[in-house]
C-alpha cells in the first residue's frame, strides 16, 4: 500500500501516528497506527521487576522509536473502569510524559471503545478482537482462541485492545 | 543535579526512566523505514529475512529495523524483492529526506539557470527542474 503524502498542486497531508498502550499485569500491549489506516507495529512487552519503572522505560523507547503524534491509553478514571491503583498510576505517568514531550494525549474509556464497534448490540471483548483481526489481517496470526470460563485472558488480547483504543474516535 | 542508580532504576522519576532526553521530531514525518512492518506482515523472522538476503544471522536486519544502520543498495533492492514493495515505500523516511534536499538544490539550480540567456534547451531544462521540485 502506497501512501501519497504530496501531490503536484496539493499541500502535504498531515501525518498522524498513534501509539496506543494497554497495561497488563506484567507489562503492556501496544499498537502503532499511521494515517490513514496502517498498522505499523504491535506487540506485548513483558517487564520483569519494578513494573512501573520498567514499563516507563519501554514506553519511552517506543516513543523514541516511533515518534507518535498522539498517545492513547485507557481512561482509568472513567465510570466503570476496573483498573487498579498501579495501572492508573502508570496511565497518569504516560499522560504526563506525553505532555512533557509536546505530543497529544488521549484517554479512551472501555465503554466508548465498545460503542465504537457496535452501537446497538452489546459486544464482548472477543467480538472486538475478531472485528479488529478482520480489519487488520496481519493480526490474524496472533488471534487468540475464544476464552472459556475456566481460562485466564490470553495476553495477546491486549494487542487488540490497544488497536481498539487507537481506532476509537478521539 | 539529580543522580540516579540507572542499573536498578529505583527511585528514578518517570521522565528519566529511559534514554534521556527523548528526541521528538519537530514535525511528524514518515519513519526512516518500514522494514519491520512488512516483515511482520509476511510472518517472517529477522533470521529468515537475513537468510533470504544471503546473511548468516539477523543482526543486520535488526540494525536496519531499529534505524541504527542504513542498508546498502543491494540489500535495499533485496528487501524490495522479498516484500514486493517499491523502495520509496520501504525506506520511506530516508527517501523523503533525500527528496527534500534534492528539491532545495533544484530550486537553487533553477534560479541560476534563469539568469542565463533563454534558449530552447534552457526552457526544457527549467521544465524538468520544475517537475523535480514539485514532486
Amino acid at each position: 500500500m502506497t501512501i501519497d503524502l504530496t501531490g503536484p498542486t496539493q499541500k502535504p497531508m498531515r501525518l498522524r501516528r498513534v501509539l496506543a498502550i494497554d497495561p497488563t499485569h506484567r507489562g503492556f500491549g501496544f499498537a502503532v497506527l499511521e494515517t490513514p489506516d496502517r498498522l505499523v507495529d504491535w506487540g506485548v512487552v513483558h517487564v520483569r521487576s519494578d513494573t512501573h519503572a520498567g514499563c516507563m522505560k519501554r514506553i519511552g523507547q517506543l516513543i523514541e522509536h516511533h515518534q507518535p503524534t498522539v498517545i492513547v491509553t485507557e481512561d482509568g478514571e472513567a465510570e466503570g473502569s476496573r483498573r487498579g491503583t498501579r495501572v492508573r498510576k502508570l496511565i497518569a505517568a504516560v499522560q504526563r510524559l506525553t505532555l512533557d514531550l509536546g505530543a497529544r494525549s488521549a484517554a479512551v474509556s472501555l465503554t466508548k471503545t465498545r460503542h465504537a464497534f457496535s452501537r446497538s448490540d452489546p459486544v464482548t471483548k472477543y467480538d472486538i478482537v475478531v472485528a479488529i483481526a478482520e480489519r487488520f489481517p496481519e493480526l490474524r496470526p496472533v488471534l487468540p482462541r475464544r476464552r472459556k470460563c475456566y481460562m485466564s485472558e490470553d495476553e495477546r488480547t491486549t494487542i487488540f485492545q490497544a488497536v481498539a483504543y487507537a481506532t476509537s474516535p478521539l | 543535579m539529580d543522580v540516579f542508580d540507572t542499573s536498578t532504576m529505583k527511585g528514578v522519576p518517570d521522565r528519566y526512566a529511559f534514554s534521556f532526553p527523548i528526541q521528538m521530531a519537530s514535525q511528524p514525518k514518515r519513519l526512516p523505514n518500514y522494514l519491520r512492518m512488512y516483515r511482520r506482515r509476511a510472518c517472517l523472522t529477522q533470521a529468515e529475512v537475513a537468510r533470504l538476503l544471503g546473511n548468516h544471522d539477523g543482526a543486520n536486519v535488526s540494525r536496519y529495523e531499529r534505524y541504527k544502520r542504513k542498508p546498502s543498495l543491494e540489500t535495499a533492492l533485496g528487501f524490495c524483492a522479498i516484500f514486493r514493495e517499491p523502495i520509496t515505500e520501504l525506506l520511506a523516511g530516508t527517501y523523503d529526506d533525500a527528496a527534500r534536499v534534492i528539491r532545495g538544490r533544484t530550486r537553487q539550480l533553477a534560479l541560476k539557470v534563469r539568469q542565463t540567456n533563454p534558449t530552447r534547451r534552457t526552457i526544457l531544462k527549467l521544465e524538468s527542474l520544475d517537475r523535480i521540485s514539485n514532486q
